[in-house]
């Protein structure tokens, strides 16, 4: 064969051992970098140096180039490159916002509170460095952060989503080294910002600069703030207002006056019950209605040829339900007439109560807590003390007890003397309390104008 | 048939919906529960009561007391006397009801005083200022000019009385040890005090050690413990001569830790007889001694409940101080203080429904009471050493004995509550205190 192909295959031959083994046996032994490590050294001693030595007051560009930074050099590094670039920020201790905020944008928007929160918010407003640092230092030790370069990270996530959420970030910068220096001062600084408060921003600045950069570009930071504080106001207006609940409570209105008028509609249906005219109103229907069917159906059976049985019976079921009928407006009436003589009224004079608008669980306490805060039974024996007393009292349209109606309905765990010394302590409860007047809502007048109060300490003063 | 039964459903309609038509009527008033009342001192005003002629100061000092006695309790505020917009004068005048009430007065006290011929006469009025009217009769006390203290506590009384359903405790005296001197060679003497502190008088003087005394439910003799004879033993004293005789001598005994029954014809007290300590009765004469227990543990500080028909007292039987009640004729007893600690010193309240006792726990001494069954303990001090309690005429209050570390033991009392706790002003150290029944 020719010798060019003996050669050609042998050199085959060796690129395909070589091929096989050369990776095999030289693969290895090339990871090793020790790089690594020195950046980390790099990072901790360095920024300290850097901090310690470094006065220049260009924040705003370094911090542009931090942020830049942090973005383009996503992970490992970011910590020794944030370092540097707070340090000489971080002096002036309201940087440590603005390079979240990407300082331009903040800048001009403090400016507003810039007077203001000098001692508070200077943050953003990087110009005077050396001595507001120092005033800051003191006043706040939130702000005081050398270490706030972890900010610029959270930019880069402010970057992709635009989310405002970067808050913490900007609160986690401030306060680590605040701890170490401010320690001492903490008490002087918050006179100062009580000057800042008078114009009551000072705490919307602090929280507008961590939205600051959400925003991203827009100066309308003090903006979005201010919008923030009054969501806050219109909303607890706006639980005022459900709460009010007198449109729930006027329902319920409308519903005793129906039952209330009731009752004279009863009357005349009992006085028409003979020609069977049916009452308008609900209480009445009942009454009325099968008093009118008994009666057409007596009459009917009258010229029937049913058996007289049956003619007895409808008899005896008309003549109860007349009967029936004519007795609810036997009661009405003295319930009427007690509403308008807004006597005392008798235990059965509640009737009208019963029939107005009910009471709401919050009326209820406030009345009870009105009589509770003049309930004292330091005075009595430990005896009184456990006596339970009903007492029942007669309250006026101007929400005031009528004296003479306070009566003693019942009582209960005791002898007779300590239910009256149990009831005196309640009497006076209620003359005291009630000598104002009792908070009350006058459209249920019908309601509470006869209440009886139950009196039940269950031994608490003992 | 049909008919009828259309008559029948239609009765049941109507009766149906008479019924719910009619419940309504026939409703209760609105019903609102209270269960949270507020426990602070009653304001009550009491204005300086009016001179009618030879009371002098009198007058002014009469209307201190009662205030004080009612403002010390705990349970009375008194409204300072510049605040009041009425200016009484006159006993007879008018009350002008809403210039009290404009002050939160809800009590008013007006009264008047008379000193002439050695004696003194006071009236009050008891006002309910809300009311618009007075809180009962009103009264008038008088006595010696001597006793004015006397006569204010009274009406004290009667105001307490009338306002909290009690009786009073005001017009009432206290026993008590008085010491003096070094701790290593303490000089102990029997004592007398108004229960405020007031007119203290001695009883005995220093020549031996005296302890434990306890006044008669009557309050005119004091049984009490001294070691005149070289060695423990029980005496009764007469207040009013004070005269004093011994009782149960017997040789090779001691006997100490005397009380009185409800009666006061009968002693219980404990008697050492060799080596063992056991509780005795004994007709208040010097006969009938009885043994009432039987145990070679060390039962002593009987106390008879307000019936007496029953003893509580404090053992070691069990193996520590507790407290026991059996029958006032001896026989089993049955155990009812069951907490940690030591139980000792019991007392009956003179209501029947409290034991007050000595607790010590854990390195403190407590004043606390139980029901008779031993339930409900509620402890009212805790101090260094606080032990002895005695019980106010009421019931309502508790004095005892309170020394702090280094200190000398003062008498303080505490409401049965635990409110109120107080020092009472005595003339030096003070301890072993009992309160009298209310003074005739």
């Amino acid at each position: 064969m020719d010798k060019g192909v003996i050669i050609s295959g042998i050199g085959h031959i060796c690129l395909i051992l070589w091929v096989l083994l050369g990776d095999f046996l030289f693969s290895p032994s090339e990871p090793p970098e020790p790089a690594v490590t020195e950046v980390s050294l790099l990072s901790s001693a360095e920024f300290d140096a850097m901090v310690a030595s470094s006065p220049e007051a260009t924040p705003a560009a370094e911090a542009g180039e931090a942020a830049a930074e942090p973005a383009a050099e996503p992970v490992e590094q970011p910590a020794a490159e944030p370092q540097p670039d707070p340090a000489p920020s971080v002096k002036p201790q309201p940087k440590p916002e603005p390079p979240p905020a990407k300082p331009e944008p903040p800048a001009p928007a403090e400016p507003e509170p810039a007077p203001e929160p000098e001692p508070v918010v200077e943050p953003e407003p990087t110009p005077a460095p050396p001595p507001k640092p120092a005033e800051l230092a003191e006043t706040l030790p939130v702000e005081p952060v050398p270490q706030p370069e972890p900010v610029p990270e959270p930019t880069a996530p402010v970057a992709e989503v635009a989310q405002p959420v970067p808050v913490p970030n900007t609160s986690k910068m401030p306060r680590p080294r605040p701890a170490t220096r401010v320690a001492p001062v903490p008490q002087e600084a918050p006179q100062e910002p009580v000057k800042v408060a008078e114009e009551a921003k000072p705490e919307v600045s602090d929280t507008p600069t961590p939205e600051t950069p959400v925003v991203e570009e827009k100066t309308e930071a003090a903006a979005p703030e201010e919008a923030t504080t009054e969501i806050v106001t219109e909303a607890t207006p706006q639980e005022d207002a459900p709460t009010l609940a007198p449109t729930s409570s006027r329902k319920p209105q409308s519903r005793p006056k129906r039952t209330a008028p009731a009752a004279e509609p009863a009357e005349e249906a009992v006085a028409e019950a003979s020609t069977a005219k049916t009452a308008e109103k609900p209480a009445a229907k009942p009454a009325a209605k099968p008093a009118a069917k008994a009666s057409d159906s007596a009459s009917d059976s009258a010229g029937a040829s049913d058996s007289a049985t049956d003619d007895a019976v409808a008899e005896a079921l008309a003549a109860e339900l007349a009967g029936a009928a004519s007795d609810a407006p036997a009661e009405s009436k003295p319930a009427a007439s007690k509403a308008a003589d807004s006597k005392p009224a008798a235990a059965k004079g509640g009737s009208i109560a019963a029939n107005g608008p009910p009471m709401s669980a919050g009326e209820k306490d406030a009345m009870r807590v009105a009589v509770e805060r003049c309930w004292n039974v330091s005075t009595l024996s430990t005896e009184a003390v456990r006596t339970k007393v009903v007492v029942g009292v007669t309250v006026g349209q101007d929400r005031k007890p009528v004296a003479t109606s306070i009566r003693m309905v019942e009582a209960s765990g005791g002898t007779d003397a300590s239910a009256r010394q149990a009831y005196e302590a309640a009497r006076r409860a209620i003359l005291r309390c009630g000598s104002a007047g009792f908070p009350l809502p006058a459209d249920k007048y019908d309601t509470w104008k006869e209440m009886e109060l139950v009196f039940d300490s269950k031994g608490v003063g003992l | 048939m049909s008919r009828l039964r259309y008559l029948l459903s239609a009765a049941l309609a109507a009766a149906t919906l008479g019924a719910v038509t009619g419940a309504p009527l026939q409703a209760e008033p609105l019903r609102i529960e209270l269960g949270t009342p507020v426990v602070e001192p009653m304001p009550f005003a009491l204005p300086r009561f009016v001179d009618e002629g030879g009371a002098g100061d009198m007058a002014a000092e009469i209307s201190g007391v009662i205030a004080a006695d009612l403002a010390g309790t705990g349970l009375f505020e008194q409204i300072p006397q510049n605040a009041y917009i009425q200016n009484i004068t006159s006993f007879d005048a008018a009350v002008s009801y809403p210039d009290w009430q404009a002050i939160n007065a809800q009590a008013l006290i007006t009264g008047a005083v008379q000193g002439g011929g050695g004696q003194v006469a006071v009236k009050f009025c008891l006002h309910d200022v809300f009311a618009n009217g007075t809180l009962g009769e009103c009264l008038q006390f008088a006595g010696d000019k001597g006793s004015w203290r006397r006569v204010a506590h009274k009406v004290a009384d009667a105001v307490y009385s009338r306002i909290t359903g009690e009786s009073g405790y005001f017009d009432s005296r206290v026993v008590f040890v008085s010491e003096a001197g070094p701790k290593n060679q303490r000089q102990k003497r029997l004592a007398v005090m108004d229960y405020d502190g007031a007119n203290t008088s001695y009883l005995t003087d220093s020549a031996s050690i005296v302890l434990a005394p306890r006044f008669s439910p009557s309050g005119d003799r004091i049984l009490f413990t001294s070691y005149s004879s070289g060695f423990p033993q029980i005496y009764v004293m007469d207040v009013g001569s004070l005269s004093v005789r011994g009782l149960g001598e017997q040789p090779g005994t001691m006997t100490f830790a005397p009380r009185f029954s409800p009666d006061g014809q009968t002693v219980v007290f404990s008697l050492e007889r060799g080596g063992n300590t056991d509780i005795y009765s004994l007709n208040i004469n010097g006969g009938g001694l009885q043994q009432l227990t039987n145990s070679p543990a060390i039962e002593t500080a009987p106390s008879f409940s307000p019936d007496g028909s029953q003893i509580v007292f404090e053992s070691d039987r069990s193996g520590n101080q507790q407290i026991y009640v059996m029958s006032a004729g001896g026989g089993e007893a049955r155990r009812v203080s069951g907490g940690a600690g030591r139980y000792g010193t019991p007392v009956w309240s003179p209501r029947g429904d409290y034991i007050a006792f000595t607790k010590q726990n854990a390195g403190r001494f407590h004043i606390g009471v139980m029901l008779v069954d031993g339930s409900e303990e509620k402890l009212l001090t805790a101090s260094y050493i606080d032990e002895g309690p005695t019980w106010a005429p009421n019931g309502r209050v508790i004095m005892f004995a309170r020394q702090e570390p280094g200190g000398d033991p003062m008498l303080y009392s505490v409401d049965v509550t635990g409110r109120n706790l107080k020092r009472i002003p005595t003339q030096g150290a003070a301890s072993d205190p009992a309160w009298s029944p209310l003074l005739p």
